[in-house]
C-alpha cells in the first residue's frame, strides 16, 4: 500500500512502465498490421477469407496495444480501469453492429439495387 | 491486505481498508481521464456505424470509392509512425519512471517530431484527394470516410499541441504532481489514439481498398 505520495514518479502508475513491454506492443501491432498490408495489397488471399485474416489481425494488435500499452490487467491497481473498458466493450460493439444490422436490413427492404452489398 | 488468515468470517470481514493513508491524486485524475478516453471512444463507435452505412456500392452514388484511391503501403507508413511515435513517448515514461529528465524530453520530442510526420501524410493524402476532385461533399460514403478519418486526424493533432505544453511544462516546473499526472494522462490519450488507429487503418483503409 505504498503510494509514494513524497515524490510522483515513485506511483505505481509511473513504475509500472518497462521498456519490454512498450516494445513487444510496438513489434506485435507492427507485425500484424504488415502481414494486413501485404496480404491486402497483393491480393493473396480470397475476399472473404483476407476480411477474416485482416479482422484477426487487428483484433491481436488492439488486444496486445490494450495490455502492454495501456497496462490494462487485474493487478491491484488497475482493476477498475479493466471494469470499465470490460463494461465499455458491449457498448462499442453494440453501438456499431446494432446500427449496421438495422441500415443493412433497411437496404434489403427499400432499395432493389444490383450488387449492393460489399 | 489486513491481517486475516485462511479461513474468513463473512459476518466480521473487512471488505475495505480503512486506513487511507492520504488521497491518491494522481489515480484519482488518471482513472477519471480512462472514463473519459471511453466516452471519447463512443465517438468513434458513432463515426464507425456511420461509415458502416454509408459504405455500400449506392453510399458512393456512382462515385469514387476508398478501392479507387486507397494505397495501402502509404496508409501503412503513416501506421509506421504513428505507432513509433508511440513507442517513444513509451521510453519517455521509462525515462520518467528513472526520473531522466532529459530522456523525458528526448522521448516527448521523438513522439511529436513522428506525430507530425503522421499528420503531414494525412494532409498531403487529403490534399491529393481533394485536388482531384474528392471531398466530404462528392457522396454519402466519402463523407463518412473523410470525417471519420479526418476526426482521428484531430485527435492526433490535439495531442501534438498537449505533447509541446508537457515538455514545456516538463522543463519549468521539474516532476511535480500535477506534471507528472499529465504526463500519465497523455500517455493513455497518444495510447489510444495508436489503437483507434488500428481499427481505422484496417476496417477503413484496407477493407475499404478490398471492396
Amino acid at each position: 500500500m505504498s503510494h509514494g505520495h513524497d515524490d510522483p514518479t515513485l506511483h505505481p502508475e509511473v513504475q509500472m512502465s518497462t521498456s519490454r513491454g512498450y516494445f513487444s506492443g510496438f513489434a506485435i501491432s507492427s507485425i500484424l498490421m504488415f502481414v494486413a498490408t501485404f496480404l491486402v495489397a497483393s491480393h493473396a488471399v480470397p475476399p472473404f477469407g483476407l476480411l477474416m485474416v485482416i479482422a484477426v489481425c487487428a483484433g491481436i494488435a488492439i488486444i496486445a496495444q490494450i495490455y502492454f500499452l495501456l497496462h490494462i490487467d487485474v493487478s491491484e491497481h488497475n482493476i477498475w480501469n479493466t471494469v470499465a473498458l470490460v463494461l465499455f466493450m458491449p457498448l462499442f460493439l453494440i453501438t456499431i453492429g446494432l446500427t449496421w444490422w438495422m441500415f443493412s436490413q433497411l437496404y434489403l427492404r427499400t432499395m432493389i439495387m444490383p450488387g449492393m452489398m460489399h | 491486505m489486513s491481517s486475516h488468515g485462511s479461513n474468513v468470517d463473512p459476518k466480521t470481514a473487512e471488505l475495505w481498508d480503512k486506513s487511507h493513508y492520504q488521497h491518491d491524486v494522481i489515480s484519482t485524475r488518471t482513472f477519471g481521464y480512462f472514463m473519459y478516453l471511453l466516452s471519447d471512444g463512443m465517438l468513434f463507435a458513432t463515426l464507425f456505424a456511420a461509415y458502416g452505412v454509408l459504405s455500400y456500392q449506392h453510399s458512393y452514388s456512382g462515385g469514387p470509392t476508398p478501392a479507387d484511391f486507397v494505397k495501402p503501403w502509404y496508409t501503412f507508413a503513416q501506421t509506421m509512425a504513428l505507432f513509433v511515435s508511440v513507442l517513444s513517448y513509451g521510453l519517455a515514461m521509462n525515462a520518467l519512471k528513472h526520473k531522466n529528465k532529459s530522456g523525458v524530453i528526448n522521448g516527448l520530442l521523438a513522439a511529436f517530431v513522428l506525430g507530425v510526420l503522421f499528420l503531414a501524410l494525412d494532409i498531403h493524402d487529403m490534399t491529393h484527394l481533394a485536388s482531384s476532385g474528392i471531398t466530404v461533399a462528392t457522396s454519402g460514403g466519402m463523407s463518412a470516410f473523410i470525417i471519420l478519418t479526418q476526426v482521428h486526424a484531430a485527435h492526433v493533432f490535439f495531442g501534438l499541441i498537449w505533447i509541446l505544453v508537457m515538455m514545456a511544462q516538463v522543463l519549468a516546473k521539474g516532476f511535480t504532481t500535477d506534471v507528472v499526472g499529465r504526463l500519465l494522462t497523455l500517455r493513455m490519450f497518444w495510447h489510444l489514439q495508436a489503437i483507434i488507429w488500428v481499427f481505422v487503418f484496417v476496417f477503413v483503409y484496407l477493407w475499404g481498398y478490398m471492396s
